[in-house]
């Protein structure tokens, strides 16, 4: 495999992305010191808009783990939450944020000067996505001795149905009311409606970004996709949030038009199922980069991709996505999804991501790679890292194997 | 030595290997191979193999037309100025090295210091899938390097002890480090130290066997690399495990460094583009007229056993 020089083409949106960034996390700050403000800490697929339109400022501590990822720190701080007896084998995200506390450190001070993740009044987690976050959101609720709340979704679901969509509206209603109770306040049924719409409104202009990757060549890929996507986890129902992708979404049509590239030379395009390797991103975009290949759909990116509101009750579709998301579906579901996204995005070969301290999000220990294999005659490549940790990853080991992965396409052609 | 020659050199992780092959009308002939510990700096190894593999070809540099680098310090390797060069995985080097000594070949075992690859190839012989063991040294030449140091033993009598076991004995540790204990402890228990030692083999053998089930076990099955190379005890732990016979071709740690020579003059003779696509047809494998002492007659024209037995009895 030659290496030759190729010019990325910077996203123009980047720069206002940063800046929406900052303000966000600038608030954050502000709500967690103004006595008159409140911080809530929500997971990533959570029941934010409930505690947007009761006026929390929301943090998602999801992001600090994949921010201490990125920082290539989480391998050196896990081994102290280790010590307090979570399992190094539990959730990196989790046990790296814990490692955080415990040694009093963050990026986010470095990155916005602000002391750390803003001290929280009320922590709402849901295991739609895994059971890991229970304990995290509770070792924190301990920490800062605040109220911990949370959803307990019904898992792995086929069809999602209306009992199923019963059963949340129960538990948000409940949580509503353990709310309204514990901090004096009265929800505001009209306000959350709204907040809803705009979250709707966010979601389906964020899946109408990652769809752009349609186009051959592609205007982004999934290394883009995952500094793009930090709006719409972050600041659901945020007006901010989407007028940037407003813009994000010109930009990329507009790339589409002219027929720009974010890989020049565009020869494979490749899904990642899966977690990202957070501290390997460079290396691993640059690998893709140099070989070609464009990583043009994910996952991962698609999990904020939620189906549109209608107008109908709010409850009923906060219930209805967060049990419709891929990490809470069958395997069935899940592989019959991919089958489709394949053929929606035209891929030549599929990444799957062992990533081993998440195995909710690991799709590749149940046969699914080979089924698809099989089936459509697909290359696939099982890439064993983590998302934070590591020690889990080997870098020369997994360049070899996405070299001989490309080559397999290669030897198809 | 007059002519063009391609060079393969094979950068792994404990071993470089380098060969150096001359096309003539009627097939590729190896007219010299070479192996040296990689060491700490792989452009030197990769440049002392190289020298060593064109002094036996008697051969000189200018005459290299082309050539492949790969193995885990592929990118480190320094060819002549001026050699055209590419870099290939020794996942695809490998894969066509044993394709070529044996056509019809569907899975390829290539057992390294610290990879062990399992590599499917379709019925047109182009690779189908592969598999790589993760980030752990469990299946690898390192784990029996391991286990032999904390015995006090050399690899070679670690290897001649297993072939002389005779009752089936199975190691359950995942780990390395683990395994090693538990060795230990079946000493004490009073277990046969020849069982104890094909017990490693097996271990290994096993692990191949996670990689290889994925891909079925259809079709004949070739094993490659130094462990291959220098312990005979883990062809028998593989033959005993996949319950078929698994070819070991003349040079099993230079298969991939073959492999390499062979894609070097086949990009040369389709210019830049890889050639990476299986051979027009597949050749029934076809021994030398019978004057090959291997186990398994290659292909015409590959390296013969006069070679591969020179490098026997050299450390691991």
């Amino acid at each position: 495999m030659g290496e030759t020089a190729l010019k990325r083409v910077e996203i123009e949106a980047a720069g206002r992305l940063r800046a929406l960034m900052r303000r966000y996390f600038l608030d954050l700050d502000e709500a967690a010191k103004d006595p008159g403000r409140r911080v809530a800490w929500c997971t990533s697929v959570g029941p934010c808009e409930i505690l947007a339109a009761f006026g929390f400022a929301v943090y998602f501590p999801e992001n600090h783990g994949a921010l201490l990822g990125t920082k290539k720190i989480s391998h050196e701080i896990i081994p102290r939450a280790a010590g307090l007896g979570y399992s190094a084998e539990a959730c990196s995200y989790m046990n790296s944020d814990i490692g955080c506390d415990l040694l009093g450190c963050s990026p986010l001070r470095a990155m916005y000067g602000i002391d750390g993740p803003p001290r929280p009044d009320l922590l709402v987690y849901s295991t739609n996505q895994c059971r890991d976050v229970q304990e995290w959101f509770h070792y924190f609720g301990h920490r800062h001795e605040a109220m911990v709340a949370g959803l307990r979704p019904p898992r792995h679901l086929g069809e999602v149905t209306a009992e199923h969509v019963a059963d949340v509206r129960v538990q948000l209603e409940r949580l509503i009311e353990q709310i309204e109770i514990r901090f004096e306040l009265r929800l505001d049924r009209r306000r959350l409606r709204e907040t809803v719409e705009r979250s709707s409104r966010l979601s389906v202009l964020w899946g109408r970004v990652l769809d752009t990757a349609r186009h051959r060549p592609s205007p982004l890929t999934f290394w883009d996709m995952l500094i793009h996507m930090a709006p719409v986890i972050l600041m659901r129902g945020s007006e901010e949030a989407i007028a940037y992708y407003e813009a994000l979404l010109a930009e990329m049509e507009e790339r589409n038009a002219s027929g720009a590239a974010a890989v020049p030379g565009e020869r494979w395009r490749i899904y990642w199922e899966g977690m990202p390797v957070w501290p390997r991103l460079r290396d691993l975009s640059e690998k893709f980069f140099d070989l070609r290949a464009a990583v043009v759909a994910s996952t991962y990116c698609n999990s904020w991709a939620f189906e549109p509101y209608d107008g109908g009750d709010p409850l009923d579709w906060m219930a209805r996505t967060s049990l419709a998301i891929f990490i809470n579906r069958d395997e069935a579901s899940k592989e019959r999804f991919l089958e489709q996204t394949f053929a929606r995005f035209g891929v030549d070969g599929a990444v799957f991501h062992n990533a081993r301290t998440c195995p909710n999000n690991t799709n590749s220990r149940y046969g699914m790679p080979e089924r698809l294999r099989e089936r459509l005659d697909l290359p696939v490549l099982v890439l064993d890292g983590d998302l934070s940790d590591l020690r889990f990853f080997s870098t020369a080991q997994s360049m070899t194997n996405i070299e001989a992965f490309i080559e397999q396409m290669e030897g198809r052609s | 030595m007059t002519g063009r020659v391609f060079a393969g050199v094979d950068a792994g992780s404990s071993a470089t290997k380098c060969v150096v092959l001359r096309f003539e009308p009627g097939g590729e002939t190896v007219v010299g191979h070479a192996v040296t510990p990689s060491g700490f700096d792989y452009a030197d190894a990769s440049a002392r193999a190289l020298r060593e593999a064109l002094a036996a070809a008697d051969a000189s540099e200018e005459q290299i037309a082309a050539a492949v680098a790969t193995g885990y310090g592929r990118a480190s390797v320094r060819f002549p100025d001026g050699v055209p060069r590419r870099s290939i995985t020794e996942i695809t080097c490998h894969a066509r090295g044993a394709r070529e000594w044996y056509p019809a070949v569907r899975h390829v075992i290539d057992i390294g210091g610290q990879d062990t690859k399992v590599i499917r190839l379709c019925d047109r012989g182009r690779m189908a899938d592969y598999r790589m063991n993760a980030k752990c040294a469990a299946g690898t030449g390192t784990f029996l390097e391991s286990i032999a140091v904390r015995l006090g033993l050399p690899l070679a009598e670690v290897d001649a002890l297993a072939m002389r076991s005779t009752t089936r004995l199975t190691l359950n540790s995942y780990c390395t480090v683990f395994t090693s204990t538990e060795v230990l402890e079946r000493i004490k228990a009073g277990d046969a130290k020849e069982d104890i030692a094909m017990g490693m083999f097996r271990a290994i053998a096993s692990r191949v066997i996670e990689m290889l089930a994925a891909g079925g076990r259809d079709g004949p099955v070739a094993a490659t690399g130094g462990v291959v190379t220098y312990c005979p005890a883990m062809r028998r732990a593989l033959e005993e495990a996949l319950e078929v016979p698994v070819h070991r071709p003349p040079l099993p740690q230079h298969a991939g460094a073959y492999g390499a020579a062979l894609l070097a003059a086949e990009g040369a003779a389709e210019g830049d583009s890889i050639a990476l696509h299986a051979a027009p047809e597949v050749r029934r494998d076809a021994g030398r007229s019978g004057s090959c002492a291997c186990d398994d007659p290659p292909r015409r024209n590959a390296p013969s056993c006069a070679d591969s037995a020179s490098l026997r009895g050299r450390p691991c």
